[in-house]
């Protein structure tokens, strides 16, 4: 019998190597080579005029990871430390948003964010701008939000904050209580519980949050692309003008890929060496 | 009484290159009680679940009433278990676990080729029935997981014996319940052998509930059978030195046989009541612990100094110091630390044994109270269980 | 001092909704708004709604979303589940490879997923291309497709594909919990394996597969990127119909989408949640012990009734499959189609209608953002266009790698209408290839409100005066060409220190933050709603965004400008030459060049369109036409002097053009 089951996962090997394994693969082998398909290392020596876009994206999507965190993390333990239908209601109304595709509330924010949008005119009703240039004695009508590293970032908290609160949560949640008392008994006061306690023992819902937020946000172009304004070039606007974008070029698009690939896999290795363990950290 | 049900010829099991079962050979009668007895990783689940049906064993065959049932499934056998931790279905209440089989049954009807289900009313009449039996009427509609251990372990039994099959196997299913419970969960599962009349083959590592319960005892240790006998004669006449440790309290001497019914330990000719072993020829040599008389130093066949008392509550257990070796005496007498005791040994109160692969690794009473610790330990029983999977 | 914790910490979880629901909020007022503006308010109005009725392209995209979440979803929840459990019987060691086999989907980076997909059903096209050529030359029992392109399958085996971890995922965890001796143990009261599966592992794992697939469901729905790279040209869901509009005009159309599919998605959370309560207290208090609707549903289908239900819905079920899959297929077979792709706002919609109701072949009508873009898309074969209308140099660049094919004239008779001006020119020489569709100008257009003075020159563009306020037009042609017009060099030339020249006017600009933004079509939203003042477009966008706000003007500049000419011309191996034929003569005709020219405002090449259009537009609008605007529109020849055309410029000018363009962007 146990053979026979075994047979069911033989498929879905057979799947994975076709649908993950082999396109990898290719992207591997259009790293390297170029479009006669000679092999070369010359995507890679490239790369180096690049650099500042790596860093521009790696450090827009780490402000972006720990804003998520900071909010996320108090949210989710006060959600954990509340009754059960107020848990139900809050964890539907975080998971909802998710099922309007991100550009809908990505493009809400455009029209929030732009120079004559709703939040410069609400700066403008309340005197903001008359009380500034009393101040400074420049006159300005209005706060360029639009097209602004900011604003980016703004998108990518927005959009992936429920990534960083579900795991968490669900972690928290999962604490037992007797190990809360039991710290109580040895005498830890309730900031000592937390900081002994508590947080290392979420430590893997943090983990998983953060790889769910760092990872999608590292790599975004469409986020830059309406909140940036093609101002903010981050990797995913870069890999796309490869492929679909102004300079086709799949290799080179392929070895960014690649790179990006590499940097993040180390990432989530060095991260998760700290604390081992995401397998429990799953999303709900 | 004796009407041969099942046998198992030949048996052998091995996983990832590791030998589970060697050559196992045993047959069961009707209506017998059978205990399979030993410690962790022995093979006794592996044979139960072979008997079950849940694991095909790599050679040897399996017999059922002279049919070779190697190839059934488990569905269509006429045996049913109650699991390891009771495997209740957490969705089903207690009356549908309970009905779970009979609503599986298909009755064989002319006319009709795969048969007809049970009517409702008889799947109510014997859930009911079954539940009246276990004292769990009232209990229909509550949620397994809201059972106390004893209650669970009752919706076990009665989930698998309300199928009435021939044959119901019992894996550990005393392990969970505490001490008390688990005394009166074995006079009660006696008394539904007896009162059903069916086979009941019981794995357990627990002696003491093979003693109580079983018409028959399969020692089991490595994947091969020790010994196979009524409670008595595994008692009484252990054949090797893992016998007669696993069972009851031993102290397993060297001795060697000098002529027969005369036996030599510690320079001393001791009667006994065994014979056919060659001319000294080294031998075991069990005493129990309750055979053995203190008397006067000067009286005794041997003498030693006591270095150990434990009361027990009915007896003493004392641990007596013979030149180096530490023997387990229980006597009503109490003998202080220190004492010079001379004692006495019946020659019906000395087994001799022919030496084999366990000799010399039982019987020491030196490392007394982790000895002691080991025998009651619990968590064996899960562990055997990932050892096979 | 407890309580002051509580309130706080209930302030900080309404703070975060407030955050997360703000922006939906907006998006859902101003469904309602009278104006097509999401940030002022004109009035309650419903009418978005009904105009979201009529459009095409985003009914069709909401129904192909649906489609490929719930198809994906169904079929990963099915897979994943047996997978996980095949999984879960392997030996330790092989599971485990496996298992981090199955995590490379979800740790990677979407982009990454969805760029080897690509990848790899490009590489699998041209192996079956190969392989369907030579078996249809060996037999001829059967014929193979040999040109295989993205689209809805490819599309579907990206969201499997990303699906069945999350599934597994969910999956597993239930599997490992479950006593593995259940199993066993209804085997052991007669259950063969499938009825045990049905009646104990199911039920027993059932939260698992059905978090599994709600999860599944969302990453689908909320998936971009992935299906973005695998969904080809022609296959759009709603995030692509979205992003394809942010870079124009989003209507507001979209925000009244976005408010029907939130309030569902509310409603269906309401029911479940409802529903999970009621049974949780049920399961609390077992007293009103109520029989379990699984358990009456059960009952009832065991009745006769019952099983005509049961035969019902199978036959339902199966009717709604087969009409789906041969709703597919006959929308790919049966009916005559022509896949046409040109620019935003770049046709009067109402000439599509007009041709289908004509001809009966409908049309497949896309658009994409860039001449290099839309190159992009024919070189990675996610497209399958039969008709496109690049400009000038692109088409030299096509032709030169042989990616056009030549055009019968005898089937487009309305070619004789085009004037000489606008034949043989210098992109293809002998007129083989092609038929012009427009042309104009591209020159500057500004907001005298919000700058002093008028704009003369290309150098209003790289102002330091002008810091914040300039659109820099987002394609790498123009952009450096304009640079290279203000330098007073050629556009097209090829000396290499010219071009370096141009790119560093560009990239001091951008440090000392001349540029707002790099645009394409976003520049209507943006200069029509006066959030910035300068940016370079083309003429005829002008004239529409002059509709919009009249303080616009347009000029083109004294260093002289680039004129251009967009033409139709059919792809190599297009499947429906006759089809894209009979699309180029319609267009080509004077009617639909009239109605083209008033509604995009760009020139046609077509004598006839281009003498009676004045008439044509004081008929229509009651008022002779602006004699300034004509001339914005319709070039006239001495300014047309002072512009110059783009010509194919060689492969390593090419290459440098994008390289200096992606280093500006760092």
């Amino acid at each position: 019998m146990k053979r026979k089951l075994s047979l069911l996962a033989a498929p879905y090997a057979v799947w994975l190597f076709l649908l993950v394994v082999i396109p990898i693969l290719i992207m591997a082998v259009y790293a390297f080579t170029t479009s006669d398909s000679a092999a070369t290392l010359e995507n890679f020596m490239d790369m180096g005029i690049y650099a500042s876009v790596f860093v521009r994206s790696f450090r827009l999507a780490a402000i972006a990871t720990l804003i998520c965190l900071l909010i996320g993390y108090p949210a989710a333990y006060f959600m954990a430390g509340e009754g059960p239908g107020f848990q139900r209601v809050a964890l539907a109304l975080i998971m909802l948003p998710m099922w309007m595709n991100f550009l809908l509330r990505t493009y809400s924010w455009m029209a929030i964010l732009e120079n004559n949008g709703l939040l410069n005119q609400l700066f403008q009703k309340i005197g903001l701008f008359s009380f500034l240039s009393g101040i400074t004695g420049e006159e300005a009508q209005a706060f360029q939000m639009l097209r602004t590293p900011g604003a980016v970032t703004l998108g990518m908290v927005y959009n992936y904050l429920p990534f960083m609160i579900l795991p968490i949560y669900s972690v928290i949640l999962k604490l037992d209580s007797q190990l809360l008392e039991a710290a109580r008994d040895l005498g830890a006061n309730s900031v000592q519980v937390f900081w002994r306690v508590i947080l290392p023992l979420s430590l893997p819902g943090v983990l998983s949050g953060v790889t769910m937020v760092f990872v999608p946000s590292v790599s975004t172009f469409a986020i830059s692309r309406l909140l940036g304004g093609g101002t903010q070039m981050m990797l995913g606007d870069l890999i796309e003008q490869q492929f679909l974008g102004g300079a086709y070029n799949p290799h080179l698009g392929a070895a960014i890929s690649m790179v990006m690939m590499v940097i993040v896999v180390l990432c989530m290795a060095l991260m998760n060496h700290f604390g081992e363990g995401e397998e429990q950290a799953v999303m709900l | 009484m004796s009407k041969e049900l099942i046998r198992l010829q030949n048996l052998c099991m091995a996983y990832d290159g590791e030998t589970i079962l060697n050559n196992i050979n045993l047959y069961i009668n009707d209506k017998e009680f059978l205990t399979l007895l030993g410690p962790s990783g022995c093979g006794k689940t592996t044979t139960l679940r072979i008997i079950g049906g849940f694991t095909t064993p790599v050679s040897g065959d399996v017999f059922f009433d002279g049919v070779r049932i190697n190839d059934v499934p488990p569905h269509k056998r006429q045996i049913n278990t109650v699991f390891q931790k009771y495997a209740l279905f957490p969705h089903l209440d207690v009356y549908e676990n309970v009905a779970f089989g009979l609503r599986m049954q298909r009755r064989p009807e002319p006319g009709s080729k795969r048969g007809v289900k049970l009517s409702n009313e008889e799947i109510d009449r014997r859930v009911m029935e079954m539940l009246e039996a276990v004292s769990l009427k009232g209990f229909e509609r509550r949620r397994v997981d809201a059972l106390s251990g004893g209650q669970q372990q009752r919706v076990a039994i009665a989930r698998a014996l309300v199928n009435r099959p021939k044959v119901l196997l019992l894996d550990e299913p005393l392990g969970a319940l505490d001490l008390k419970l688990r005394k009166d969960m074995q006079i009660e599962l006696k008394r539904i052998q007896q009162q059903v009349g069916i086979t009941f083959i019981y794995v357990t590592h627990d002696q003491e509930e093979a003693l109580t319960m079983s018409d028959t005892i399969v020692i089991m240790d490595k994947g091969n059978i020790q010994q196979i006998g009524t409670p008595e004669d595994i008692y009484n006449e252990p054949k090797n030195a893992f016998v007669a440790d696993f069972i009851g309290e031993s102290n397993i001497i060297d001795g060697v046989m000098a002529q027969d019914r005369l036996v030599r330990m510690y320079g001393r000719q001791f009667p006994c009541l065994d014979g056919g072993f060659a001319e000294n020829e080294p031998v075991d040599v069990v005493i129990r612990p309750e055979d053995i008389d203190i008397v006067p130093v000067e009286q005794g066949q041997l003498t030693g100094t006591v270095t150990n008392v434990t009361f027990k509550g009915m007896q003493y257990d004392i641990i007596v110091d013979f030149r180096g070796f530490k023997w387990l005496i229980q006597t009503t007498d109490h003998s202080p630390v220190g004492s010079k005791i001379g004692i006495k040994i019946d020659p019906d109160g000395i087994h001799v044994m022919k030496k084999s692969e366990y000799s010399g690794m039982f019987g020491d009473y030196s490392s007394f109270s982790d000895e002691y610790d080991e025998l009651n330990g619990t968590d064996e029983a899960r562990e055997e269980q990932s050892n096979e999977t | 001092m407890k309580q002051s914790r509580r309130t706080g910490s209930r302030i900080l979880i309404a703070l975060v909704f407030l955050f997360l629901y703000a922006p939906i909020a907006l998006l859902i007022i101003f469904s309602f708004n009278e104006g097509d503006s999401s940030a002022v308010w004109r009035g309650f109005s419903l009418h978005w709604y009904q105009s979201m009725l009529r459009n095409r392209l985003i009914i069709e995209s909401v129904y192909m979303t649906l489609l490929v979440s719930l198809l994906a979803t169904l079929i990963s929840t099915f897979a994943g589940t047996f997978a996980a459990i095949g999984l879960y019987s392997l030996p330790r060691r092989r599971r485990d490879v496996l298992l981090t086999v199955n995590n490379i989907p979800m740790m990677n980076a979407d982009i990454v997923t969805g760029v080897s997909l690509c990848l790899f059903f490009v590489a699998f096209f041209q192996f079956w291309g190969g392989f369907a050529r030579w078996l249809n030359g060996v037999q001829s029992a059967f014929v193979l497709p040999e040109r295989l392109t993205l689209g809805f399958g490819t599309l579907l085996l990206a969201h499997i594909a990303f699906n069945i971890p999350y599934v597994i995922l969910n999956v597993a965890p239930k599997l490992r919990q479950m006593d593995r001796n259940l199993m066993d143990a209804a085997q052991d009261l007669g259950c063969t394996w499938m009825q045990a599966f049905w009646k104990v592992m199911l039920p027993e794992i059932k939260p698992g597969i059905i978090s599994g697939a709600l999860i599944a469901f969302t990453m689908s729905i909320d998936d971009f990127v992935i299906s973005y790279f695998t969904a080809g040209s022609s296959t759009s869901t709603l995030a692509m119909t979205i992003y394809g509009m942010t870079k124009r005009r989003v209507t507001p159309e979209i925000n009244a989408v976005s408010t029907l599919l939130f309030l569902t998605v509310l409603i269906l959370l309401v029911i479940v949640n409802v529903g999970e309560i009621r049974q949780e207290r049920r399961r609390r208090n077992p007293s009103v012990r109520k029989e379990p609707f699984g358990e009456r549903l059960r009952r009832f289908l065991s009745t006769r009734t019952g099983r005509y239900v049961q035969w019902g819905i199978t036959a339902a079920a199966a009717i709604c499959f087969v009409a789906t899959v041969s709703f597919l297929t006959a929308e790919t077979q049966s009916i005559p189609v022509v896949n046409v792709c040109s620019w935003g706002e770049y046709i009067d919609t109402d000439l599509i209608d007009r041709f289908e109701a004509e001809t009966g072949i409908r049309v497949n009508y896309q658009t994409a953002e860039s001449n290099e873009t839309m190159y992009s898309l024919l070189k990675s074969g996610g497209a399958d266009y039969d008709v496109i209308v690049p400009s000038d140099y692109m088409i030299a660049q096509l032709i030169e790698e042989g990616m056009l094919s030549e055009l019968n004239y005898d089937n487009i008779p309305n070619f004789q209408l085009i004037d000489p001006r606008f034949r043989n020119l210098s992109y293809d020489p002998e007129n083989k290839y092609t038929v012009p569709y427009t042309w104009s100008t591209l020159g500057v257009i500004y907001n005298p409100t919000m700058i002093d003075g008028p704009v003369t020159s290309w150098g209003a563009l790289y102002d330091e005066r002008n810091a914040g306020k300039v659109l820099l037009i987002n394609n790498s042609r123009d952009a450096i060409g304009e640079a290279l017009m203000y330098l007073g060099y050629s556009v097209n030339t090829t000396d290499e220190n010219e071009i370096r020249a141009a790119y560093r006017i560009l990239d001091e600009a951008s440090k000392r933050g001349v540029f707002q933004g790099k645009v394409m079509d976003e520049v209507f939203q943006t200069m029509e709603g006066g959030n910035a003042a300068i940016a370079s477009y083309y003429a005829g966008d002008y004239l529409s965004m002059l509709e919009n706000n009249e303080d616009l003007r347009y000029v083109i500049p004294d260093e002289g400008a680039n004129w251009f000419v967009d033409a139709m011309c059919v792809l190599k191996d297009a499947p429906h030459m006759r089809e894209a034929e009979a699309w180029i003569n319609f267009i080509a005709s004077t009617d639909a060049s009239l109605a083209n020219m008033d509604y995009i405002g760009y020139a046609s090449p077509n004598s006839e369109a281009l003498e009676q259009y004045p008439a044509y537009y004081e008929e229509l609008y009651g008022e002779p036409m602006d004699p300034e605007l004509y001339d914005i529109m319709v070039t006239p020849p001495e300014v047309l002097e002072r512009c110059e055309m783009y010509e194919n410029t060689p492969p390593n000018v090419r290459a440098l053009y994008n390289r200096l363009w992606i280093q500006l962007g760092i």
